[in-house]
């Protein structure tokens, strides 16, 4: 199993360097390049100014490299492996080794990347760490449901109300939340924008009753700011799995150790909770390594509506600013990060099913 | 194993007698999927944006479809028509007649190619509409009483008609002029709408294809070759699937010009991935069958072996996925363009929604509920079609029936 892991991790080594080689690329390739929009954007320039910022930036970032050189020279920097001064690193002695990876600074905030990415990372995980969960139990619950009256109206209905359900685009979804629940107009049920409460800063993290009678504390702030946006990323995921979850259930409920079960007399719940589930939850697995790039290109759109500070906004505001650095850290950081999952689905499949084995 | 080959989309017509006796697998697919409500719906749906698109400028414009002025009768609305517009229309009316001639289809595709071939530049060449458009003309041509006559489309405001001869033109509520409402900068929320039918289709249809054709490429390379080619497309797979669709698409729309042309092969650049993972296995499955084997021992050519024998029999899922992926292209489309990095002067589903929250808290209902709902019905169409395709074709379910 250990080999298995490893042999994976370093597989993830070409494929990294191609996500990020691709986006490189094109980003390098486009009319006016990079460098060209970080200088038009001071555009009233000297001359003299003009020529000594271009000569910043080419020293700096090495612009006036020819592209694939810029690009290794981007590798080398974030790599891991490699040239580094002495006595940082590992090993301490040598100029060759261990070292941390250097994400650069950000070409229009002009701060280090890897502190913004820092910031902003939590905040999508915590994302996706309250959604699946909820994708998962719920569209559990529907496929059982849906596989135990297979081919009844509440089969064909619920199929058909969740492809319903997933049809519906995030953008429209998020729309209609905010003019609805969160506008002045209407309800002011939400907060429209952000994670936190002005006042999150000075509130205790857990809600308490004080002199000024019931205070929310910091933790119900942000799941209170989150109710909307966790509504738009999960009723789309819910139509996929609960369609997989379905013809998983009804597999299983095909097969013989099923009619052992009942033939000895056990509930049908016993049956389906006991039996049924915990076999047919095999596919549900690794489908989750696959939803989850997914979820992080739908936080793209949900944190960009609700003005969430989490990885996909810092991306398409890197993107808007052509910020070169920026936009590669967090393509990397997320291809390391699906990667990462698909590889712990492919494990967590074979600890699930003992007939699924990597060793040779 | 030759019996379970059998040939869609290429009729192998036989010299002898007519096969109506046994109708084709296309054909019994088609009726299978046809068969079910929820295709039905769907297709009408799509038939109903594709009529829009394709009508668009008689449905919505302001120009009048005929006017006598000063004593003369003319057609400002035909004057206006762009190339775009009579490519469409003739495209269309062209399929048409063809679907109703007995030909067999790749007759038809054969035919329809080259009338568009032809169609095409002619049209660019020669169809020039006057460059400066100004709409006001027509109504202050009407309140000076100059026009005597005039009929104008059932929805009497072109996409672009800003009203700028009306003070508080922007944000109108519905109502009997402007059906569901103006936007911001006081064009006619339906007009828009109906013009928007035609990227939202457009879009979808050719994202899809270029999609499709890239993953039966790389794909059939795949699985006939396996081995090594195998694992290199393979990372090239995953490299693709890694990145976030959106992030890729994301970063190729904000670094390339915006253009109409560049948004499709965009979108069909990142979305080949399944096409080529469905190719690859039903290939690796087929390589080894005696037909197969039989047309390469022919000495057939490997564009012959891979498309004529192979696709065949390999496409079914392909049919499927696309017509998923049609719905997740218009959604792509939509999603750009309400981040505002969609076309820029051209109507748009996404971009008419961007619109509805507006700065300080506003929220605009029409705005956001009718554009939006055009978005969900179109691409719920397409996916109620998927949906009844995919069962259709699926083995299981047929056995059970």
């Amino acid at each position: 199993m250990i080999d298995y892991i490893i042999r994976r991790l370093l597989l993830m080594v070409p494929t990294l360097v191609g996500i990020t080689a691709v986006v490189f690329f094109v980003m390098a390739y486009s009319p006016g390049g990079v460098g060209a929009t970080l200088i038009s954007r001071d555009a009233e320039l000297r001359p003299a100014e003009r020529r000594a910022l271009e000569e910043y930036y080419n020293r700096r970032y090495g612009l006036n490299l020819p592209r694939p050189l810029q690009y290794l020279r981007w590798l080398g920097r974030v790599s891991p492996v490699g040239p580094k001064s002495a006595h940082e690193g590992f090993p301490r002695g040598l100029a060759f080794g261990l070292k941390a990876p250097d994400l650069g600074e950000s070409m229009s905030r002009h701060r280090p990347v890897g502190a913004m990415i820092l910031e902003a990372l939590p905040v999508t995980l915590l994302l996706n760490l309250i959604t699946i969960p909820i994708i998962y139990s719920v569209s559990i619950y529907l496929g059982i449901h849906a596989a135990r009256h297979r081919g009844k109206l509440q089969d064909v209905g619920s199929g058909t109300v969740l492809l319903g359900l997933w049809s519906i685009p995030s953008i429209w979804a998020g729309v209609m939340l905010i003019g609805f629940f969160a506008s002045r107009e209407y309800l002011k049920l939400f907060p429209t924008t952000g994670l936190h409460d002005v006042r999150a800063e000075s509130m205790l993290f857990l809600p308490s009753f004080g002199p000024e009678g019931f205070q929310r504390g910091w933790l119900l702030d942000t799941l209170y700011h989150l109710v909307l946006p966790v509504i738009c990323l999960t009723y789309g995921g819910f139509a996929f799995l609960a369609k997989l979850s379905r013809g998983a259930v009804l597999e299983a409920l095909m097969a013989d150790y099923v009619r052992t079960a009942r033939a000895k007399g056990l509930s049908e719940k016993a049956v389906l909770y006991n039996h049924v589930l915990r076999n047919s939850l095999l596919p549900l697995i690794t489908v989750a390594a696959h939803l989850l790039p997914g979820l992080i290109a739908g936080a793209v759109v949900v944190e960009t509506i609700f003005g969430i500070p989490g990885m996909g906004k810092l991306t398409i505001d890197a993107i808007n600013a052509r910020d070169r650095e920026v936009v590669l850290a967090t393509t990397l950081v997320a291809g390391v990060l699906s990667l990462i999952g698909i590889l712990i689905a492919d494990v967590c499949y074979a600890i699930a099913d003992p007939r699924v084995s990597y060793d040779k | 194993m030759t019996s379970d080959a059998i040939p869609i989309g290429h009729e192998h017509v036989p010299p002898g007698p007519p096969a109506e006796a046994t109708p084709s697998f296309a054909r019994i697919v088609l009726r299978r999927t046809f068969a079910s409500w929820r295709a039905r719906v769907g297709a009408a749906w799509i038939g109903l944006m594709a009529f829009a698109a394709v009508f668009a400028p008689f449905l919505a414009s302001s120009h009048p479809l005929a006017m006598k002025i000063d004593g003369r009768w003319s057609s400002p609305l035909l004057q206006h028509l762009t190339a775009a517009d009579v490519i469409l229309l003739i495209a269309a009316f062209t399929a048409l007649a063809l679907l109703c001639v007995p030909v067999a289809m790749s007759r038809r595709m054969m035919l329809f190619g080259g009338v568009l071939l032809i169609l095409i530049p002619t049209a660019y060449l020669t169809i020039r509409p006057p460059a400066t458009v100004v709409y006001e003309r027509y109504r202050e041509w009407e309140a000076a009483g100059r026009i005597e006559r005039a009929f104008y489309a059932p929805i009497p405001y072109s996409p672009s008609d800003r009203l700028r001869d009306q003070p508080q033109a922007s944000l109108r509520a519905p109502d009997r002029r402007h059906l569901l409402g103006t936007e911001v900068h006081g064009a006619d929320v339906l007009s828009r709408m109906i013009h928007a039918a035609r990227i939202a289709l457009a879009i979808g249809l050719i994202a899809t294809g270029i999609a499709v054709v890239l993953g039966v490429i790389i794909g059939g390379l795949m699985g006939y070759y396996s081995g090594t080619v195998d694992i290199l497309g393979m990372r090239l797979i995953e490299i693709f699937e890694a990145i976030p669709t959106l992030f890729l698409l994301l970063a190729f729309v904000a670094f390339f010009p915006r253009n109409l042309y560049i948004m499709m092969a965009i979108i069909g650049l990142t979305s080949w991935t399944g096409n080529a993972r469905f190719i690859r296995a039903e290939f690796l499955r087929l390589r080894k069958q005696d037909f197969v084997q039989a047309a390469i021992a022919a000495g057939l050519p490997l564009r012959s072996v891979l498309f004529r024998h192979m696709l065949p029999n390999g496409i079914t899922p392909v049919l499927i996925s696309a017509s998923f992926g049609v719905a997740s292209a218009i959604l792509y489309e939509s999603t750009l363009s309400f981040l505002g990095l969609g076309l820029v002067d051209e109507p748009s589903w996404g971009q008419l929604l961007n619109q509805a929250l507006g700065v300080g808290g506003t929220f605009t209902w029409w705005i956001a509920l009718y554009p939006g709902l055009a978005i969900f019905l179109t691409v719920f169409a397409y996916n109620l079609v998927g949906e009844s395709l995919r069962d259709a074709l699926d083995p299981k379910l047929s056995g059970i029936q």
